[in-house]
């Protein structure tokens, strides 16, 4: 498929070189020379310096014939201006933009951009998935730091949720002191206290095992 | 031209009431404006349109651009300043848009204009949206898109061929030289 790509940069060139390894045919408008100039050493003339929020700049790349506009500039207006022009001038079948303020993303839908690609929203999302959800909490270093006080919240779908204490096989030492309710009550950690769902443990855990003590409460069934 | 700045409004006037919210139907006559950019379109616009009585506020993300606008106004608090970028939710909010009549994105950058424009009509649902624009091609997409357009270099040099002296050959054919 022939696909105009708006923007060289950071986002622009990298995706250029693997639709072209895919087998597409792409053309890259880009304002800056420097830019072009390193995109045609390394893919080839395959890049054009223009604005492609003007209407020129998409003739001269052949956006009449494209089955799509890819616009991935830092600058949000001009993504939109060069979707809606090759849409309302060239009829092109797909638009799709990037949308680096997240709360363009909600206009561009609106106003017909084919799919919007939010790189804010993107990002957070990747890192959320990296982190844990259910972090130890390290509250405070005890007892010249052989011990340590920490806290974890349960996961809703842990193995320990609905066993007493007495049915968790903890770390060798620990002690749990407090268990907090999602709605703020505390249980007393006796042997029959029953697990509930987002509990959160307070505990005084050897420091060597407080990463085995996270494994154990926050393991999923 | 259903213009809300040409005709204003009449005081108790029920006509088209349905979509006017409660506090347009009450304050008569005066509209609050909000323009993007102070530039030399902007600051003038400004201008004009607080001597019409209207209440205007102008949104520049640069502080040093806001010098076009007449100080005492501003100064006096007859013509607001937000500093922000205008093509932005927050800036517009900071700036009354919940409140506007008219909105006039009169920056030097059509596209800036057209993503600001189109964030006041849809997403703000501003009753009366206009644009700067240069190119003839963004100028027929906004157009399509219910935004009122201005073209201040083709209003410049449609005035300018008017002033032209008339000789007896373009009295023949009037309008040939205003083409471009």
């Amino acid at each position: 498929m022939y696909l105009v790509i708006v923007g060289g940069g950071k986002v622009g060139h990298p995706l250029a070189s693997s639709l072209i390894n895919e087998g597409h045919e792409v053309f890259v408008i880009d304002r800056d020379p420097g830019r072009v100039a390193v995109l045609q050493r390394e893919l080839g003339m395959i890049a054009t310096v223009g604005d492609a929020s003007s209407l020129r700049a998409l003739e001269d790349a052949g956006t009449s014939r494209a089955g799509a506009i890819i616009a991935t500039t830092d600058s949000d207006e001009d993504n939109l201006a060069a979707c809606q022009l090759a849409r309302s001038n060239f009829d092109i079948p797909r638009t799709i933009a990037v949308a680096n303020n997240p709360e363009n993303a909600h206009l561009f839908e609106l106003v017909g951009v084919d799919l919007v690609v939010s790189a804010t929203d993107l990002v957070i999302a990747n890192l959320a998935t990296a982190l844990p959800a259910h972090p130890l909490i390290r509250l405070m270093p005890m007892a010249d730091r052989a011990q340590e006080l920490v806290a974890v919240k349960l996961p809703a779908a842990g193995v320990v949720i609905g066993r007493t204490l007495s049915e968790i096989t903890l770390p060798y030492g620990t002690n749990i002191i407090l268990i907090v309710t999602a709605d703020g009550r505390t249980k007393t950690p006796d042997a029959d206290a029953v697990i509930e769902a987002e509990d959160e443990i307070v505990a005084l855990s050897p420091a060597n095992t407080t990463d085995e003590l996270w494994e154990v409460l926050t393991e999923l069934r | 031209m259903n213009s809300a700045l040409a005709t204003g409004r009449i005081p108790g006037d029920p006509g088209s009431s349905s979509e006017r919210t409660k506090h347009q139907i009450e304050r008569n006559t005066k509209l609050n404006v909000i323009i993007v950019g102070a530039g030399n379109l902007g600051s003038s616009l400004a201008r004009k349109i607080s001597d019409m009585g209207h209440r205007v506020t102008v949104i520049e993300k640069d502080p040093r651009a806001v010098s076009l606008l007449p100080r005492g106004r501003v100064e006096s608090g007859v013509i607001s300043v937000v500093h922000r970028d205008g093509s932005t939710g927050a800036a517009m909010i900071e700036a009354g848009i919940a409140n506007a009549d008219v909105f006039i994105a009169a920056t030097g950058k059509d596209s800036l204009n057209g993503l600001a424009a189109q964030r006041a009509k849809t997403i703000f649902r501003v009753d009366q949206v206009m644009t700067a624009v240069k190119d003839a091609a963004a100028r027929s997409l906004y157009d399509s898109l219910g935004i009122i357009t201005i073209d201040k270099t083709a209003i410049a040099s449609e005035q300018l061929a008017e002033l032209m002296p008339k000789t007896q050959e373009n009295q023949e054919t009037p309008g040939k030289q205003t083409e471009q």
